[in-house]
């Protein structure tokens, strides 16, 4: 009684706490339980998709040899320019540990089995280690294949009325792009601080609601997306990819006559990419290196801001940014200029 | 675990060390508190431990064992003060943090301490034990307050009442939710504007970033200050007042009598005072007041910007002493509005080292000064206004005398202690969110 009437607030305190050590100690047996359980199975589901390496390699050059020869029957104009690099060799090259060289022409063992698929998928040529995924190492499973074949793509200049009918989804990066240039007095913006890929479907955003909602409501011709960064610490590539590749669909899904542009995420600056175990170049490499395998350049398309924005060694330049991760709102400027010179016939 | 706004410290070494405090007989409570502390400082600053211990050992045995060792203490100051001078000139020098924690609180406490010795001020016979105690104490050892020796509990008997308890609780509780819950969200507010570029921000937003920095640097410090002196109370100490509603203040020196006012009456006490004060000529007066300024803007950080923080506010309370001061002590709401002012606008400059930076956001406060933004927003305001509209309304009322009085006087009133714990909780809410996800506060 005497606690109470001369320190209530150091009883209600450990009353309070009594009853919070009691809930979570309940919450986390049952939590350390089912944890187990979860983390195995996470783990090896991400896994299991992926196989090994010689045999992943023997797919693609299955395959490339195999859109080759669809393309030339086809003879479709916007073909044309990935049909006629495609036969040439290409470097797939891992992350340093494994670099090799597919030939469009090796022969090989040629075993098509399945229907055409509408573009050349690649394929990881690995899968991330136990270690990649303790450390938070997003490896690149991918190599910078698919990059580079999106990059191909000629794309055109534009002025800023092509983005009339565009809509641009994206984290506090596509903020500053929203708030300090003239995009916005064109296209459609949902993004909002710390979106993440696993968020961006469910993400009920203020004054717009769902995507789901907004596409909806009207009808839009590109849509741009632009997030990774946040989720970095979050998973592996191959959790990463697996949730992208779900929003590209349900996107296409959504607004099957939208043209869906994906923008690789902006490196960080070389101060940050060095003292960061997570927020760094090599991590965001290669989850765009990932996400770029989804262009079919047809209806999907991968473009990178990073040539825009990047000093001679490869990371976001310092002048531009003050934080180290985001342009300074005059820069994002620079951002808008590369969307104007990579819009798409 | 230094951090007193961390779980680890408010669910780890803080009640692990209040239980067997308490169980200790009173007798041996000194030894147990100096104790850990010192297990405290050496977590906290493994390196230069032996700095502090070195340092003590020298203080003490350099003072006298009477009043009036003039030699002795003369040269323990003087040490004192070269060592803050190297580690402050290495830190210039080079731009790793170099300064050992909490370097300065604990050399001004042993400064302090020496001429109090000398002085006669401090009567009772000194005591290793004790003295090191008085270093050490590690509710302050980090960032204040500069408690006076004789301030300290030591043989003056410590109330070890469950009221005593509530109280010091109260005020860490209090403290805990103005660092949490006010400062460090409204810390965002000033990252956000460095961001975007200081030269992109329309000139309401540069106000509006200005009045929270304010507010955020003041609940920062009070709120830090509170949580430090609450723990003192609860292990039976005084309270020591670091802050006392320094935005009513009607003038600068005002201000700044009640803005980390343990600093100020150091610097009055230990260098204006023995310097002649304001008993002299006015010509001396304007001198020490001047010398006093630009040493409180030096000790504050390296760099030209605190130089010149500290001319400015210097210059503010020299023109307040010769000219105008009697005059604005006449006009309240002009003097508050002359605090309220000048006050934020030094806080500016207090902020941004970078002086090109200084330079831009003045432009931007001042777009009259004829430098242009480049590609503002206009309408950023309507944003952050809706995001920090609510934190800024909870301070500035915070900021109000009344306000904090009123919750002060009531606070044994059920509803208040209930309000408290809520934030208690609400506040670890936080910490923990920001644990298990370390990445709140920097998500893009």
């Amino acid at each position: 009684m005497k606690l109470i009437k001369e320190s209530p607030l150091f009883f209600i305190l450990i009353c309070t706490s009594i009853i919070y050590a009691a809930l979570y100690m309940g919450q986390y047996a049952g939590q350390k339980e089912e944890n187990t359980i979860d983390n195995q199975t996470g783990y090896e589901t991400e896994n299991s998709n992926s196989t090994s390496p010689e045999h992943t390699e023997d797919e693609q050059e299955t395959e490339v040899q195999e859109a080759s020869e669809k393309e030339t029957v086809s003879g479709n104009s916007a073909h044309e320019t990935v049909s006629g690099n495609m036969p040439e060799p290409q470097t797939v090259s891992g992350n340093n540990l494994q670099e090799e060289t597919v030939s469009g022409n090796n022969q090989g063992d040629v075993t098509i089995e399945t229907i055409e698929p509408e573009f050349e998928e690649i394929l990881p040529i690995r899968e991330t280690t136990q270690e990649e995924y303790l450390n938070h190492i997003s490896a690149d499973i991918y190599g910078d294949a698919g990059r580079k074949r999106a990059l191909e793509y000629e794309f055109t200049e534009v002025d800023e009325t092509w983005f009339d009918d565009a809509l641009f989804i994206g984290d506090s990066r596509t903020v500053g792009l929203h708030d300090y240039t003239t995009l916005s007095e064109h296209a459609d913006f949902l993004c909002e601080t710390s979106l993440t890929i696993h968020k961006v479907l469910k993400h009920n955003f203020k004054g717009y609601g769902t995507i789901e909602d907004v596409l909806a409501a009207k009808e839009y011709g590109k849509i741009y997306i632009s997030v990774g960064i946040n989720e970095l610490g979050t998973g592996t590539t191959e959790t990463f990819m697996e949730a992208y590749t779900q929003v590209i669909h349900t996107l296409q899904e959504l607004e099957p006559d939208a043209r869906i542009v994906i923008q690789g995420s902006m490196f960080v600056s070389e101060k940050k990419s060095n003292e960061d175990k997570i927020f760094n170049n090599s991590n965001i490499v290669a989850r765009n290196n990932a996400i770029a395998t989804l262009a079919d350049n047809q209806e999907i398309f991968y473009i990178d801001v990073n040539e825009a924005v990047c000093d001679e060694s490869g990371h976001l330049a310092e002048k531009y940014t003050y934080d180290q991760i985001h342009l300074l709102g005059r820069y994002n400027d620079l951002w808008k200029e590369y969307l104007l010179q990579h819009g798409i016939k | 675990m230094v951090n007193f706004a961390g779980l680890e410290f408010i669910f780890g070494f803080l009640p692990i060390f209040l239980v067997i405090y308490y169980a200790t007989p009173k007798k041996y409570r000194d030894t147990i508190l100096l104790v850990g502390s010192l297990f405290f400082y050496a977590v906290g600053e493994p390196v230069y431990f032996l700095l502090f211990i070195l340092l003590t050992g020298i203080n003490y045995f350099l003072a006298g064992k009477v009043a009036g060792n003039k030699r002795g203490m003369l040269a323990a100051v003087l040490l004192d003060v070269a060592v803050l001078a190297v580690f402050k000139g290495l830190n210039f020098y080079t731009e790793s943090i170099l300064l050992p924690m909490g370097i300065s609180f604990y050399l001004f406490k042993m400064i302090s301490w020496q001429v109090d010795v000398y002085s006669g001020r401090i009567k009772e016979k000194k005591n290793f034990q004790t003295v090191m105690l008085y270093f050490s104490l590690f509710p302050q050892v980090i960032s204040g307050p500069i408690m006076r020796y004789e301030e300290g509990n030591f043989t003056k008997r410590r109330r070890y009442t469950l009221w005593q308890f509530e109280e010091g609780l109260e005020y860490f509780v209090m403290g805990l939710g103005m660092k949490v819950l006010l400062a460090d969200r409204l810390s965002i507010l000033w990252r956000d504007l460095q961001m975007i570029g200081f030269e992109s921000i329309s000139t309401p937003l540069a106000w509006f970033g200005m009045i929270g920095y304010s507010l955020q640097l003041y609940f920062d410090f009070w709120g830090y200050s509170l949580m430090a002196s609450g723990i003192m109370v609860m292990l039976g100490f005084d309270f020591i007042e670091n802050f006392h509603h320094p935005y009513a203040a009607r003038s600068i020196s005002e201000f700044y009598r009640k803005w980390h006012m343990t600093l100020g009456r150091f610097f009055k006490d230990y260098v204006y005072i023995p310097m002649g004060g304001s008993r002299c000529s006015k010509g001396k007066v304007v001198f020490n007041l001047a010398l006093v300024w630009l040493l409180t803007g030096i000790w504050h950080g390296n760099g030209l910007n605190f130089v010149i923080w500290g001319i400015v506010l210097g210059t503010l309370i020299i023109a307040e002493k010769l000219l105008y001061g009697e005059a604005l002590a006449k006009m309240p709401v002009l003097g508050n509005l002359y605090v309220l002012f000048f006050i934020p606008i030094s806080w500016v400059i207090f902020a941004i080292t970078d002086l090109r930076q200084l330079m831009v956001y003045f432009g931007r406060l001042f777009p009259f000064l004829g430098m242009e933004g480049i590609a503002v927003n206009t309408q950023d305001i309507v944003k952050y206004s809706q995001t920090y509209g609510l934190l800024f309304a909870v301070g500035i009322l915070l900021c109000i005398p009344a306000v904090f009085e009123l919750i002060k006087k009531h606070r044994r009133n059920p509803v208040i202690a209930l309000l408290l714990a809520a934030v208690f909780w609400y506040s670890v809410h936080f910490l923990i969110s920001n644990q298990s996800n370390p990445f709140m506060y920097f998500s893009f």
